[in-house]
């Protein structure tokens, strides 16, 4: 190589490069790293962090949690260990006589420690015993693994915790006092200042959502697309939902970060998935890596039922115990809470929402007593209630009556019997208004397949509910079970579903910027992924395939935009919002102007004629304290008066905290419409309440109660506003799907034919078209051939097409139509380049996004 | 993921291609070193010039700038050595990516070590290609010249937008966020790695010692 001396050359004059005097021209200060917290190298674990701190409320309290979960390992399994060995039962049912040497002619008195076995005869008794070996063996490498884990957990947190108190500057007393909403402005705040994230300047609510919520939005995606397998139909008990979480374990494992998962870290699907061109040979490697881990658990299978069964025993009997009825009551199953969830919903969020539906929904769950089970509950109740009660009668006479062997044992059976039977005979009072209690828990809930609609009173509509919200022995016994069952599901129905898996992640993957791969449902992009039948048609450009079903990303779209009022949608997405938001508040004026001559008499009227949606609008403005309490008086909890009280208070100090702008923010301008037919004080309080979220952060100098109370009660308001416009755009879409052929089934048809999966309600059902998850429910070698309607594969990372790609900045993986169903045969040769360094976008740099 | 990356494609001779893959990684570390630091009490500090030289390649029609830093030179050198060598080895006409990585280092609490976050990737992904004749390799000669000072002209822009750098450092953090070892030139942290992507894809035995790692690894 030529060397040329140019006349760039070194000063050679001195040594230490700086000409002499330079000392005293040019001097820099260093900023130094003062913050902690600037360029943090895994964003999704820290917020993620941030979240369940927050969530744990503070440091202390999780340390404790943590510290006693694994106290309770240790109990669970010394005290089990314990139990079977050290424990000489003879002596405890006195069929052995205890032979206390000193006294032998007084009567003798039992005491526990005579029961157990002396320390050297229990210690040879657990050494001879290979299984109990074995298994603390286990248990001791899975009691360290845990600790491991806890104390990296801790150091972790303990950096979060100076995060809190010192960037943050909130006091880990303080923290149960802020609602998530405030920590996330503040980080938002303080991005500006530390840039945690150095891809953008400044961050957005999405983005943290994101981040926190990524595996869970595939996995509410794949839920609401049926990709997973959980749905089965079995000979003798029909449909059936098995979801349990053993099962959601491993479809974590397996998609996100088990050994050789779909992606190959937190933020990035692996390259090979990203392309179409060998995805035959993916779904196959994915189906050996699925038989593998389904082997692992059928090897596994025996220690976690053992354990599961040990832990069950142990927390659930001291409750059964203490309240038998807890067994009949029902929870939110979790299909039901992947059903349920919205994009973009944490999961405090989502509990909140179930909670309130959860009265709602038991009484709805109970309107359905059988007739039968009823008298047959009545009978026996009084059968077993009257030896109960000459048995107490006896015992209270005369104590002794207790110590007759097995009388307790009778006393206890006979109460669980009459708690059983009681809960089989409906109470006197109530009244059977299905209908209207489903609108009640559609209004928390906020999906609903639409044929429940008008079908509330029948038992299939009932036993699909129960899907949703099952009872709490179910729960148990399927998690009983749970072990048993995944390896077999893995095995012989996940693997099956493989290729559609892969052109799953394929299709439904974006790259945002300064977020990474995540889920493009979870984009909540009416566009891409509307359903025409909610409300999104002519704006959508989705084909079926890739429209979210059940309006998911409609609703998911305005709970987002609801729950947090500072984010700043895409256009489309605004336009969207204001639109609907629009048709909810003329509705909501119509319906005043008559509201004034019928104010009395329309509450009953609009409950029978609710096929219009304006009628519904009236339905929640009617009577005095209009919206709250149509939602409340049916559940008959007072909660919501209280806050309805005390909003004059709340108005009083919203005053004071924000001045008396009228900000065109949509809560402000929504509610203060709706707020006309109440009582005045609400409407200043929820008229200020969309200026003071704006204000929110900025206000954060007056008093901490102050802030907090704003919060508060704008949270509360944001759900009722998200009831509100749930409803609507469920009542919305029910008059749309009535005018065209029904474009929805409830359960849809999963795309292969397997024996196991494709239930349909009725035969009616089968009939309608539907807008199935996949556009060929047909069978699985049908994949192959060309019928999908091809419109070109668009490689992931490209930039999507002119008008699709204009719009906003950050790219995406635009519509790719049925992709997966095609070979794609023109991968060009440098898409074969792996790169791997973390490269997260393969473009080169001169159209480098900008954000 | 918290890191920007940058993406430069180049078809290059074989011959070419440690000429190339000098111009490009000079001209980005050309723009990402500064001066040594010299600091004085106060927490101040004045930063020493660079020296900067012409560069004149062989098998390109094409001169570039870098740093007149020989210690630097070399080890880029070496890296690009290894990266041609492990190219040609690969018999066929290889693809192949070299990157270039700058990163900062953190310090951690005391279970763990030191982590190096990277804030800025570069990578340059090269295809060989062959020529049949003294005539294509003339046009070729001239073409990649071109090709290349564009290149340099993406990267000066890149450089230029403002985007994150590490702040400044103190004195005691000097080395978490520059490369001090250098006595005449002081570059940000950098790693020069860089992958031969094999033309048939990922063989049978790449694929067994992946499934066999990934078993273990449960």
């Amino acid at each position: 190589m030529a060397h040329f001396d140019t006349e760039y050359q070194r000063l050679e004059v001195s040594y230490n490069d700086s000409p002499p005097g330079e000392e005293d021209m040019l001097v820099h200060v260093p900023e130094g790293s003062k913050s902690l917290w600037h360029h943090i190298e895994n964003l999704d674990l820290f917020f993620q962090r941030v979240y369940n701190l927050h969530q744990k409320n503070g440091f202390t309290c999780m340390l404790l949690g943590e510290i006693f979960e694994l106290v309770q390992l240790v109990f669970v399994v010394a005290f089990t260990v314990f139990l079977a060995n050290c424990v000489d039962y003879d002596i405890l049912f006195a069929n052995k006589m205890v032979n206390h040497t000193h006294h032998l002619h007084e009567s003798i008195k039992v005491t526990l420690p005579d029961a157990f076995l002396p320390a050297n005869v229990c210690s040879a008794r657990i050494r001879n015993n290979v299984v109990v070996i074995f298994i603390m063996v286990i248990a001791g490498v899975f009691w360290l693994h845990r600790l491991i884990k806890f104390i990296y957990n801790i150091c972790c947190y303990w950096e979060i915790r100076s995060f809190y108190i010192n960037a943050l500057k909130i006091s880990m007393a303080d923290l149960p006092y802020f609602t998530w909403q405030e920590v996330q402005a503040r980080i938002i705040e303080i991005q500006k200042e530390h840039q945690m994230c150095i891809h953008k300047k400044e961050l957005t609510e999405l983005d943290i959502y994101h981040r926190i919520l990524r595996f869970k939005n595939y996995m509410v995606a794949m839920v609401n697309k049926s990709l997973l397998p959980i749905r089965y139909r079995l000979p003798m008990l029909g449909d059936v939902i098995f979801y349990t979480r053993g099962l959601k374990y491993n479809f974590e494992l397996i998609f996100f970060w088990g050994p050789g998962s779909l992606f190959e870290n937190e933020w990035s699907l692996k390259p090979e998935y990203k392309r179409g061109g060998n995805r035959l040979e993916l779904a196959d490697k994915l189906s050996a890596r699925i038989l593998w881990i389904g082997i692992a658990n059928f090897l596994l299978c025996p220690i976690i039922l053992i354990w599961q069964i040990l832990y069950a025993f142990f927390s659930y009997t001291e409750v059964i115990k203490r309240e038998p009825g807890s067994l009949g009551a029902r929870c939110w199953s979790l299909y039901g809470r992947c059903y349920l969830r919205h994009f973009n919903e944490l999961d405090h969020e989502l509990m909140s929402r179930l909670s309130k539906g959860y009265k709602a929904s038991s009484k709805y769950m109970n309107c359905f007593m059988s007739p039968l089970l009823t008298v047959v509950a009545k009978n026996v109740a009084f059968f077993a209630g009257s030896i109960l009660a000459v048995l107490i009668s006896l015992t209270i006479y005369d104590e002794d009556v207790l110590a007759v062997e097995h009388v307790l044992t009778t006393i206890t059976l006979l109460g669980v019997c009459i708690t059983i039977c009681r809960s089989f005979i409906p109470d006197k009072h109530m009244v059977f208004c299905p209908e209207q209690l489903l609108k009640v828990i559609l209004a928390h809930i906020h999906y609903m397949p639409d044929h429940w609609q008008g079908n509330a009173h029948r038992y299939e509509t009932r036993d699909e509910f129960s899907q949703l919200f099952q009872y709490k022995a179910v729960f148990i016994l399927e998690e009983l079970l749970s072990p048993v069952i995944t390896p077999f599901i893995l095995i012989f129905c996940l693997r099956r579903k493989s290729l559609e898996i892969i052109d799953f992640f394929r299709n439904f993957t974006v790259e945002v910027v300064g977020v990474g791969d995540t889920c493009s449902f979870a984009q909540m992009d009416v566009r891409q992924h509307g359903h025409p039948a909610w409300m999104s048609a002519g704006k959508t450009e989705a084909s079926i395939y890739q429209q979210a079903e059940d309006g998911k990303t409609e609703l998911s779209l305005m709970h987002f935009a609801i729950t947090n009022p500072r984010w700043q949608p895409p256009r489309e997405s605004t336009h969207f919002i204001s639109q609907l938001k629009e048709k909810v508040q003329r509705e909501a004026a119509n319906c005043q102007q008559g509201m004034a001559e019928k104010h009395l008499f329309s509450s009953i009227q609009s409950i029978q004629s609710e096929s219009e949606p304006h009628s519904l609008i009236a339905n929640l403005l009617v009577g005095p304290p209009s919206l709250t309490s149509f939602q409340y008086a049916q559940e008959g909890h007072g909660a919501h008066h209280s806050s309805h009280i005390g909003s004059s208070d709340v108005a009083s100090a919203l005053r004071s905290l924000s001045p008396l702008s009228t900000s065109q923010h949509l809560r402000g301008s929504f509610s203060s419409t709706l707020a006309k037919g109440e009582g005045t004080p609400l409407i200043t309080a929820r008229g200020l309440a969309g200026s003071t979220t704006d204000t929110r952060t900025a206000s954060s100098g007056s008093s901490a109660w102050e802030g907090q109370l704003t919060s508060m009660v704008l949270s509360e308001y944001a759900s009722n506003e998200m009831s509100i416009h749930a409803v609507y755009m469920h009542e919305l879409h029910k008059q749309q799907v009535r005018t065209e052929p029904a474009r929805h089934v409830w359960h849809r048809q999963d795309s292969d034919d397997s024996s196991e999966s494709a239930p349909e309600d009725s035969e009616a059902n089968r009939t309608l078209p539907r807008s199935a998850t996949f556009p060929f429910p047909g069978a699985l070698s049908r994949q192959e051939g060309s019928t999908a309607p091809m419109v070109g594969q668009r490689r992931y990372g490209c930039t999507p097409d002119g008008a699709s790609g204009t719009s906003r900045p950050g790219s995406r993986m635009s519509r790719l139509p049925m992709g997966g169903w095609t070979e794609d045969v023109q991968a060009g040769r440098h898409h074969d380049t792996v790169p791997e360094e973390g490269s997260d976008d393969e473009q080169p740099p001169q159209i480098h996004k900008i954000t | 993921m918290n890191c920007r990356s940058q993406v430069l494609e180049v078809s290059v001779e074989g011959r070419q291609v440690d000429e190339a893959m000098l111009a490009l990684l000079h001209t980005i570390l050309l723009h990402r070193s500064t001066g040594k630091f010299h600091y004085k009490k106060e927490g101040t500090y004045s930063i020493g010039t660079v020296g900067i030289q012409d560069i004149d390649c062989d098998f390109i029609d094409f001169t570039f700038v870098r740093l007149s830093s020989d210690e630097l030179d070399r080890a880029i050198r070496k890296a690009v050595g290894e990266f041609k060598d492990a190219l040609r080895s690969s018999g066929n006409d290889g693809a192949g990516q070299i990157s270039l990585e700058f990163y900062q280092k953190k310090k951690s609490r005391w279970p763990f070590s030191d982590e190096c976050i990277p804030w800025e990737v570069w990578s340059i992904k090269v295809n060989v290609v062959n020529l049949a004749n003294e005539q294509e390799r003339q046009i070729c000669r001239e073409k990649v010249g071109e090709k290349l000072g564009e290149k340099v002209i993406n990267i000066v822009e890149v450089i230029n937008r403002h985007e994150y750098l590490p702040k400044m450092p103190t004195q005691s953090e000097v080395d978490n966020v520059f490369d001090t070892s250098l006595k005449d030139v002081q570059p940000y942290l950098y790693k020069i790695s860089f992958q031969i992507t094999d033309s048939l894809g990922t063989s049978v035995s790449t694929t067994m010692r992946r499934l066999i790692k990934d078993t273990l690894a449960l």
